[in-house]
């Protein structure tokens, strides 16, 4: 017994950095799956607060250009609103109710803007920090969009603070499809430059031109249908042959990204209960 | 003691917030991002209990970590340095030194303290990259951001240290 708390006191910093070492290593690998970690990233206080400050400096410098950009993207919107709204009342009798429908459609979409207090393009899995979480009413797993497109997924949020997996992150998987065509597939990442994505699973027997749109597809309930992703700019054949895939440039400038929204989306997500409720119910109709 | 201890606790503010803020940013040809808050680590005097070390560079790390959403990959290669310290250091420490030795250019030697500098930040690097790429394997872009980043931090540290020496 002697021998063993003087073996002890001897070497007792090897115990403590195999305990660190150990300590290290779960949070290395539990951290995608564990909630609780959310302390140990940069949605805890400290580190949120100090990445708002950071971010309030640096917007000052960077203002000017953002303010430019959402002008733009304003009267271009309005363009385009004025233009569809002249369109609808032509070919519809009666536009009161037309404006009804639009202003109904409106409010499904609750829209949280928030600003993001920390952002990394140039590793291979980036996340982004904003500065409103579950008191701002933020949940896990709601979609995010800024002006000119999709920023990404809410991944955890603390009582302040969010993390969202962005578009340039590996992990990152969204349902696109290309715009008034309707063909779908799957938005991925693969690192390097920050304005290139790939769209992978378009059939081989889709129409498009180069330069066409690709919007969000709505189907993957995180999302409303529409919203903005990029124009594709080259097609390459699957790496099985199956498919085409697609390279898109983002429309989205995440170097540049300042001020985001949050998409609360309650009937999304009644839509994917009832969708997951049918699949039950076949399921258990197989067994 | 306590002195020490205040100083040694604005060292670790300073260099938190420096990385955090400004050295995260930098990625020089896509692969070099000074390290800087290894700088901590080496300072650590002859003879510092070896508890102390450890618990002190764990602590760096998982700071480190929290503002760059990764955690565990700084703690655990901070620790892996911060046992390997008095042992590395072991060597260099001139004949006749004081018993609470500090490194540094003036202590160590100009030669003696680059050396000490690229090994451990090499180490560290090493061990760093290695474990932010586990699932993702790259060999180049492995090798290039250990080179890139240790050479980087070593004149980072090696240029402070010369600030503080004049």
């Amino acid at each position: 017994m002697h021998n063993l708390l003087e073996f002890l006191a001897k070497y007792h910093h090897w115990f403590l950095f195999v305990v660190l070492e150990v300590v290290s290593f779960v949070l290395l690998f539990k951290y995608n799956s564990y909630q609780g970690s959310v302390w140990f990233s940069s949605a805890n206080v400290v580190a949120g607060k100090l990445y708002e400050w950071d971010s309030a400096v640096e917007s000052f410098f960077s203002l000017t250009k953002v303010n430019q950009e959402l002008t733009t993207r304003n009267v271009y919107l309005e363009r385009q609103v004025e233009q569809l709204n002249n369109q609808l009342t032509a070919l519809t009798e009666n536009p009161d109710a037309a404006k009804a429908g639009q202003l109904q459609m409106l409010n499904d979409y609750k829209l949280i803007p928030a600003k993001v207090v920390h952002n990394a393009i140039t590793g291979q899995d980036n996340l982004i920090t904003i500065d409103k979480g579950e008191a701002d009413g933020v949940r896990k797993d709601m979609g995010v969009a800024c002006g000119n497109g999709i920023v990404g997924i809410v991944y955890m949020t603390s009582s302040h603070y969010s993390v969202i997996i962005p578009v340039l992150n590996k992990n990152s998987n969204i349902s696109v499809s290309i715009a008034k065509r309707g063909y779908f597939g799957y938005l991925h990442w693969q690192g390097g430059s920050s304005r290139i994505a790939y769209v992978d699973d378009i059939p081989r027997h889709a129409h498009f031109r180069l330069y066409d749109k690709v919007v969000t597809s709505g189907y993957s309930s995180v999302f409303p249908p529409g919203v903005m992703v990029g124009k594709i700019l080259h097609v390459y054949n699957s790496a099985d042959g199956l498919s085409y895939r697609l390279e898109v440039e983002l429309s989205t400038d995440f170097g540049l990204l300042r001020d985001v929204c949050v998409i609360d989306d309650a009937i999304m997500k009644q839509r994917l209960e009832l969708l997951r409720a049918a699949q039950d119910s076949l399921k258990t109709k197989e067994h | 003691m306590a002195l020490d201890l205040l100083k040694r606790l604005l060292f670790f503010a300073i260099l938190l917030v420096a990385q955090a803020l400004v050295l995260n940013h930098i990625h020089l040809f896509n692969c070099a991002t000074p390290l800087l808050y290894v700088y901590l680590v080496l300072l650590f005097p002859r003879n510092f209990p070896k508890w102390a070390i450890l618990l002190w560079s764990f602590a760096l790390g998982l700071c480190v970590d929290s503002f760059t959403n990764t955690p565990g990959v700084a703690a655990g290669s901070m620790t892996l340095i911060g046992a390997l310290q008095p042992y590395i250091f072991e060597p260099f420490i001139p004949r006749d030194s004081a018993e609470d030795l500090e490194p540094g250019m003036r202590t160590l030697g100009v030669t003696s303290f680059v050396y000490y500098t690229i090994i451990m930040v090499l180490i560290y690097c090493l061990a760093y990259f290695t474990l932010e790429t586990f699932n993702f394997f790259n060999w180049i872009q492995w090798l290039m951001s250990i080179g890139g980043s240790t050479i980087l931090t070593v004149v980072l540290i090696l240029v402070i240290e010369n600030i503080r020496r004049g």
